[in-house]
């Protein structure tokens, strides 16, 4: 849909109103990937189950990563305009039968990341309770509070409010600084040490592990592209927004993941998060800056993982809708609620989901945090990992036919350089997957789960090609997303 | 294609009786869809009465005014005269332009033409403008169900309401039976431009509930 017209249009002007400039997407993808609940949750669990003390640098890395896979993503997203952006990429690039495989793993991925985020919840509410009430429900019961508000939000199609949104978010980081702040003031008999930014100490056993929770931390990141048709300038607004959210994030995480080791010291960090899990940066807090700013960084954790939880479940409803609509998914996915005009179907089927993992949990006693957070959010992660891989192979693929006058580091030389180090992490995390789940390193879970994103590529493919022999006019729609229902051949 | 002329009771009145209560005028449909449907209303009134076409040879098609003089309704003139004002735009910049704007100007246009009630105030609550009177509020919607119930294709109008009213992701809702083949076959005896219209505005619609605002 071309707006861009050269002289001044009532009609363009007018839809240039409501456009989003980059702060609004800036805000909007930093407040999906949560930062309070990354810093609070994910760092302190990463070190807990990891033992790896160089998780700051694995965000620096990662974010140069990121970075240099955003380079081509980008690029890409000028061209094809899609609000699935992966798998539309995926089909535009590879071929149809790909973009439903890679389509697949996506939903998968984004189940994963957003089934996880019930794990976190009630220990990021129980010390509140405790301390407010004197007592905590188990935290299946904040879970099943916390899927209940997200499933009905999700039906009235209540995306949480731009402006609340900005302002928690706005929060979230100063709260954040205010607690790095704290622990700097607070060294550790041994001084300060910058252990945990030099490589050393992150490729040690574990680094797997350690990376792909820390991808699960940018997840959200890569949602600026959906903005593109929305955003004031198309060329602009997204990769400027891109490249800020990933620098943001990275430099922030890095730098919190940092100031935690301070009052420890390198060599406490592991010993202290593993015995105070989610609470530890709190209870820093309160060492440091007293109990009220401790009190206010917990809410807003309770707020952050809440908020984050809203947007993951929109993001794969809104994902499993434009599939329905695409047929590549039953029809029924495709079907709006009339009343709040939301995506009914997908959002229902999200909400089930998360009941019965919860209860799965709740029922074998498993811990909420290490294996029901992390474990879904390392899986999601690399299920992440696997689509970025295959969406800078979709970019070089898909402007090896015709550049368009995009420059060859944008078109073949950053998205090779980003499948390149995507594929040592993906390495990497495979290798240490035993250490995720917290296994022997010879059971046989450790290739289940990496075996599930198999099937599901395996299962795509072969529904991708079904669909070409018995519904070719579904086939041809493939990756276009709400576009689809206006038909290539009507 | 008959002619038909631009005087009530338009396609536009009917499909917003019909994505509101007959009684209470309390709207079924989000505001936002409501918005693009009543977008796609006017659009497809126009149509009906050949003032706008498309143009098939541009890529995406583009939308341009066939006739310089609308009727003396103010509403649909205002329309008319910005697609003639600017040629340039495809249907579906169309349907987001006057979605922003059309819902109130069709129910002020209702209200003025007597179809609709005044808005009450209720303790601080404004309640929406009730139908003036029961029976035309209902019968586009009655008109539907009968075709649907006899499987008799409706006339060319009836069916871009129904088209619409599909497209908006009402059908469901307000039907009493609602047989997707049914309205595929009555869509598709409708002109190529009409058709288009009703996919664009389903696009539209597709996209606003996929888009995070």
């Amino acid at each position: 849909m071309s707006l861009t017209q050269q002289r001044p249009s009532a009609v363009t002007a007018a839809l240039a109103e409501d456009r989003l400039g980059v702060p609004s997407i800036v805000f909007f993808v930093i407040s999906a990937a949560a930062p309070l609940m990354v810093v609070a949750g994910s760092v302190p669990t990463a070190y807990t189950v990891t033992g790896v003390i160089g998780v700051p640098f694995a965000f620096l890395m990662l974010g140069a990563v990121f970075a240099l896979f955003a380079v081509g993503y980008v690029t890409m997203a000028r061209h094809v305009v899609n609000a699935g952006a992966f798998y539309a990429y995926a089909a535009q690039g590879l071929g149809r039968t790909q973009g439903v495989a890679t389509a697949w793993v996506a939903l998968l991925a984004y189940n994963a990341l957003q089934l996880g985020l019930y794990g976190i919840i009630g220990s990021a509410a129980e010390p509140l309770l405790v301390d407010w009430f004197g007592a905590s429900p188990p935290w299946w019961v904040i879970a099943l509070v916390a899927w209940a508000l997200t499933g009905v939000l999700g039906l009235l199609r209540v995306d949480v409010n731009g402006k609340i949104l900005s302002v928690l978010l706005v929060s979230e980081i100063a709260i954040v600084l205010l607690f790095d702040l704290g622990d700097l003031t607070h060294v550790a008999p041994e001084g300060i040490s910058f252990e945990g930014f030099t490589p050393g100490a992150l490729f040690v056993p574990g680094v797997g592990a350690a990376l792909a929770t820390v991808v699960a931390g940018f997840a959200g990141i890569e949602s600026s592209v959906v903005f593109a048709e929305e955003s004031k300038d198309r060329h602009r607004t997204v990769p400027i927004a891109t490249y800020l959210g990933i620098a943001i994030i990275a430099v922030l995480y890095a730098f919190s993941a940092w100031a935690q080791t301070v009052p420890t010291g390198p060599g406490g960090i592991v010993k202290a998060a593993s015995d105070q899990g989610t609470e530890l940066i709190f209870n820093q807090a309160a060492l440091h800056l007293g109990t009220a700013v401790s009190t206010i960084g917990s809410v807003l954790f309770v707020t952050s993982s809440i908020a984050c939880m809203i947007a993951f479940h929109n993001t794969t409803a809104r994902y499993i809708f434009a599939l329905g609509r695409e047929n590549v998914l039953p029809s029924i996915f495709g079907r709006t609620s009339a009343r709040t005009a939301a995506p009914i179907s997908g959002s229902l089927l999200q909400t089930v989901l998360g009941l019965i993992v919860i209860a799965v949990y709740a029922f074998s006693g498993l811990d909420p945090v290490t294996k029901m957070f992390f474990i879904f959010g390392t899986f999601g992660g690399l299920g992440l990992l696997t689509l970025l891989t295959v969406t800078s192979i979709s970019v070089i693929v898909f402007f090896s036919r015709d550049p368009r006058g995009e420059t060859t580091w944008r078109t073949r030389i950053a998205p090779a350089l980003a499948i390149l180090a995507l594929c040592v992490i993906i390495g990497l995390t495979l290798v240490n997957f035993d250490t995720v789940l917290g296994v022997e390193p010879d059971s046989i879970l450790r290739w289940i789960l990496p075996g599930i994103f198999v099937v599901a590529i395996v299962l795509g493919l072969v529904w991708g090609r079904v669909l070409k022999s018995i519904r070719p006019e579904v086939y041809a729609n493939i990756g276009l997303g709400a576009q689809a229902v206006n038909g290539s051949a009507k | 294609m008959a002619e038909s002329d631009l005087s009530s009771p338009s396609l536009v009145d009917d499909l917003y009786f019909v994505l509101h209560d007959n009684v209470t005028g309390h709207p079924l449909l989000h505001s936002r869809l409501t918005g693009l449907a009543l977008a796609g209303g006017v659009l497809g009134e126009l149509m009906l009465a050949e003032r706008v076409a498309l143009d098939f040879a541009a890529s995406p098609e583009r939308l341009y005014a066939t006739a310089r003089e609308a009727a003396d309704e103010p509403l649909t003139r205002a329309v008319l005269g910005h697609v003639i004002a600017e040629p340039h735009h495809p249907v579906g910049t169309w349907l987001l332009f006057f979605a922003r704007t059309i819902y109130a100007d069709v129910a002020a246009r209702m209200i003025a033409a007597k179809l609709l009630k005044p808005p009450v105030r209720h303790l601080l609550k404004q309640q929406p403008p009730a139908p003036a009177d029961m029976n035309t509020a209902a019968w586009p919607l009655a008109r539907l169900n009968l075709t649907i119930q006899r499987r008799k294709p409706p006339v060319e109008r009836d069916c871009v309401l129904l088209g619409l009213l599909d497209a908006a992701g009402c059908a469901q809702r307000v039907l009493s039976e609602h047989d997707p083949r049914f309205v595929a076959a009555a869509t598709a005896m409708l002109p190529m431009a009409l058709r288009r219209l009703i996919a664009q505005t389903k696009v539209a619609v597709g996209k606003a509930v996929i888009s995070r605002r």
